[in-house]
């Protein structure tokens, strides 16, 4: 049976109390934060200011509320939501870890493979409840993969919230980034299949992410930290598989997905950045950013668009906002050509 | 909002598609091509060989994929030299 109108329109609604609840949640992070000392330097600023850091922890628990509530007020997909909330939830406990405890970098893509498996288990107990094997593919149908399907889950959400961990090192490239893919899959899923839950989850995470945004776009009064970014990597991961937009969400990551292999291509291990001996941006002495002459430094995305042309930080963020709206917009044609 | 790159954002759309019509291609092959392949008659442990073959096609297919992504982005970008002090 098809949902109603008034079904996605107050999935959507009640998505919208995303915002707020993130936005006041992240300022309660940063007072917090602040004071017991848990901070970070922006070091793409000349006068290095000390910035709260794991304040993205409010997203997380933005989702992890909303979710509840909507089963609750709205009858939503239990099984959906629960599912969800178990990956954004153990992704979150994974990065607050790593924000401690500093972990090396191959821990973060071994524990995230565990994220996964709270779908897996949740569709081997439910199956074509919470997952559906087959596989659609834009122009050419789809194909059932019973065997693999499930196999690559974990591997999924892993490389979800790793590659999001990636792609932070300017101020707001995550946050802004995941709203802007959020935003285009949204409006994919609205066009193409308005399931109430897929349509509540991508609300959620767009405005939970717009609302921590707010504090953490150029200049940065707030971070992310390990916990924010592999959580909402997660997220958008495990809504890939739920609301089945494989594919799309693929396209929609592009930029993540470039600046990953070339930084695993050219340093050939899990790795993080503050470990790095040859790091891929320089800061020059009237605050502009230029890439790294040096050839063993990572061919990231920040140093790839400053290649031959220094540029402030607030530039490159907005180059890469641009190249997140292009592949935001093949990922909706994208949704639109599966059908 | 402060000006873009415009030409590296040039440069990232002619790459972004691309990559989404090789990939949309890659997908096409491994729907009719690939999964209909039916390698195994043994309805039992055939099932996993079938799969572990399949997944070994897409993963020749994703990693000649990424090849090409970074062929085209060392082009584009790092022609002269990997130390990128100047442009392409």
């Amino acid at each position: 049976m098809l949902p109603s109108g008034w079904e996605v329109t107050t999935a959507v609604l009640l998505a919208i109390a995303s915002f707020p609840i993130s936005l006041v949640l992240t300022r309660f992070f940063m007072k917090m934060n602040a004071k017991s000392g848990i901070v970070g330097i922006d070091v793409h600023k000349l006068s290095k200011p000390k910035i709260p850091e794991m304040c993205g922890a409010s997203i997380p628990i933005t989702l992890i509320l909303l979710s509840t509530a909507y089963v609750l007020i709205d009858g939503g997909n239990s099984l959906m939501m629960l599912a969800f909330s178990l990956v954004v939830g153990s992704a979150a406990v994974v990065g607050a870890l790593d924000d401690r405890l500093k972990m090396r970098g191959i821990y973060k893509p071994l524990l995230t493979l565990l994220c996964g498996l709270p779908i897996v288990a949740l569709g081997l107990l439910y199956p074509n409840q919470v997952y559906n094997p087959t596989l659609q593919v834009p122009i050419f149908g789809s194909f059932h993969l019973p065997v693999i399907y499930p196999l690559s889950i974990p591997v999924a959400i892993s490389v979800t919230s790793n590659t999001t961990n990636m792609l932070d090192p300017l101020n707001g490239t995550m946050a802004g980034g995941v709203s802007i893919i959020s935003a285009a899959l949204l409006i994919g899923v609205l066009i193409t299949d308005p399931a109430p839950s897929s349509v509540f989850l991508y609300a959620s995470l767009l405005f939970a992410a717009l609302g921590f945004f707010y504090f953490n776009r150029y200049p940065s009064r707030a971070f992310a930290g390990n916990v924010g970014q592999l959580s909402i990597g997660a997220a958008l991961g495990a809504l890939a598989i739920l609301s089945r937009s494989e594919i799309a969400s693929i396209v929609a990551m592009f930029p993540n997905i470039q600046n990953s292999f070339f930084f695993l291509s050219k340093i050939k291990r899990f790795t993080e950045h503050r470990a790095l001996s040859a790091k891929p941006t320089k800061l020059l002495d009237d605050g502009r950013l230029a890439a790294s002459s040096d050839l063993k430094a990572p061919l990231t995305l920040v140093r790839t668009l400053l290649v031959g042309r220094p540029a402030k930080e607030s530039e490159i963020v907005s180059t890469i906002f641009g190249l997140y709206l292009i592949s935001a917009t093949l990922a909706l044609i994208t949704m639109i050509l599966v059908g | 909002m402060k000006k873009l790159n415009q030409r590296a954002t040039a440069l990232q759309l002619i790459v972004f598609v691309t990559q989404w019509g090789l990939m949309i291609l890659g997908f096409g092959i491994l729907a009719l091509l690939v999964a209909p392949l039916r390698l195994q008659l043994d309805p039992g442990l055939g099932r996993y060989f079938d799969a572990g073959v399949k997944a070994m096609i897409a993963l020749v297919l994703s990693t000649s994929w990424l090849f090409i992504w970074d062929r085209q982005v060392r082009l584009y970008f790092y022609r002269k030299r990997e130390g990128a002090a100047e442009p392409a």
